[in-house]
């Protein structure tokens, strides 16, 4: 790995850079628990979400409740962007199918005979293990 | 050379990307069997019921926050940060690699663009750090993130709710607001999924997010050698892929239907009253459907693990290989009596 130190696309982070995030990530972490957590357990018990309650947790009074507005235009409008971005993904999943099927079609059969072929490298072509280049 | 080797995640990228995949995962398990309780009322129990599923939850939401400031400070703080911000940018070249992927699918394309070769190969140089779908999948999971992490720790701190808005109808929209904004992620991570398992080349999963790339033999020199093509045309295909990548695609497809379907009917009451199994809007389509979604990420967690396994194994074999020689950089192996098992032969 020495050998490569001077190509930019292997310079890792510095192990300061690492540790110096490290410390800062679990400090916030530690300051938002404190700061979620609060001290003044009277709120806490208040407005508790507690999903299988007997007799409501916090969402029973939701419809009924719902003074603000932009909280429902809010959620609308993440109904939204769920189903555009949803649409999406699943478009962008049998993009992705149909391309693999196609390069599957390009690569060799299970039972082929891959004896005469030469890698370019002088190494032998890959194994049928599926894992190509990878070396796994 | 099949070329299709080129190394991508640092050595910090890939422990962060398997940590942050962990967490995420335990907060999909926790969350959603709060959301869709009545179709995931097996894994409500399984974590302990409503008071050890938040628990969880709130747990993993911590180690979320730690993870997610780590690594912006990371990358705000270090050249390599920096240096990658502009790679993650959308670009003109993007778009042309979308359009030319819907081509090559119905045939009117012979290759995939160049900025979509995030797996397909060619030389390392040519290879964007990340295709299109690559910066798609950064740019929401880093909005989504951010979002789901103040939203949920307005949600866990109600004195900060209460101050902002006084109601209890308020904490709740922040409630539904969370619970449907993870479904985005929920849907793009079963994407994400299918997409680095399920290509037939490197099938059973892409490693390059394990195995860092200042590990992975890059082929430098015989520039006269080098080839034109990705090399895919050598490889072998697995004997189960075929049958594995269309069980695990519909797999995929029903999931995200069903989580969307799922998130519709749930408007407004995500949290529920009580218990209820089978209750509400679920039908057998849409429990089965939401189960399978959660298999999908259940594979996923499987392949991240499995993904470790190989780069402890490669780690070892390359030790392996480094003591007699520096055959590690893609060279002929100087022996192979003794190893059959070089790592190097399949190149």
């Amino acid at each position: 790995m020495t050998d490569r130190e001077d190509l930019p696309d292997v310079n890792g982070y510095s192990r300061t850079s690492v540790l110096v995030s490290a410390v800062v990530g679990l400090a916030v972490a530690a300051l938002s628990v404190l700061w979620a957590q609060g001290f003044r357990v009277g709120y806490e018990s208040l407005y508790r979400v507690n999903p299988t309650v007997e007799g409501g947790g916090i969402g029973s009074d939701w419809v009924f409740g719902n003074t603000i507005p932009a909280l429902d235009f809010l959620i609308a409008l993440i109904h939204a962007a769920d189903v555009i971005m949803g649409a999406f993904i699943l478009v962008m999943v049998f993009i992705h199918w149909a391309a693999f099927q196609r390069l599957a079609g390009k690569m060799r059969d299970p039972g082929e005979d891959v004896g005469e072929a030469v890698a370019a490298d002088g190494g032998s072509p890959a194994r049928g293990d599926g894992q190509g280049g990878d070396g796994a | 050379m099949s070329n299709l080797d080129h190394g991508k995640f640092t050595r910090v990228t890939t422990l962060f990307h398997s940590l942050l995949g962990l967490d995420v995962f335990l907060l999909f398990f926790t969350g959603y069997a709060i959301m869709f309780n009545d179709e995931l009322w097996w894994m409500l129990t399984l974590m302990g019921g409503a008071s050890g599923v938040t628990a969880i939850h709130r747990i993993t939401g911590i180690g979320l926050v730690a993870l997610v400031v780590f690594w912006i400070t990371l990358q705000l703080i270090s050249s390599t940060g920096r240096s990658n911000f502009s790679k993650i940018l959308p670009a003109k070249d993007d778009i042309d690699a979308f359009i030319q992927d819907v081509q090559f699918v119905l045939g009117r394309a012979d290759e995939r663009h160049p900025s979509a070769r995030q797996f397909a190969g060619y030389k390392a140089d040519e290879v964007p750090l990340l295709s299109y779908i690559g910066k798609g999948v950064v740019a929401i999971f880093s909005i989504e993130l951010t979002l789901l992490a103040i939203s949920g720790l307005l949600i866990w701190s109600k004195t900060g709710l209460a101050a902002m808005f006084q109601t209890k109808a308020a904490a709740m929209a922040f409630v539904t607001f969370h619970g449907l904004l993870g479904v985005i992620m929920l849907m793009g991570v079963m994407f994400h999924i299918f997409e680095h398992g399920m290509h037939p080349a490197f099938y059973p999963v892409e490693t390059k997010a394990f195995i860092p790339r200042s590990m992975v033999p890059e082929h430098h020199g015989d520039d006269d050698e080098e080839p034109d093509t990705t090399g895919i045309e050598r490889l072998s295909l697995s004997p189960s892929w075929r049958t594995v990548s269309t069980v695990f695609g519909a797999m995929t497809v029903i999931g995200i239907v069903s989580v969307l379907v799922g998130s519709i009917f749930d408007e407004g009451y995500p949290v529920p009253r009580e218990l209820a199994i089978g209750g509400g809007p679920s039908s057998i389509l849409l429990t089965v459907g939401i189960n399978l979604g959660m298999i999908v990420l259940g594979v996923g967690l499987v392949l991240s693990m499995y993904g470790n396994v190989l780069r402890i194994r490669w780690e070892q074999q390359l030790e392996q290989e480094r003591e007699p020689t520096t055959a590690a950089d893609g060279g002929e192996p100087q022996t192979d009596g003794g190893r059959p098992d070089a790592g190097d032969s399949e190149n």
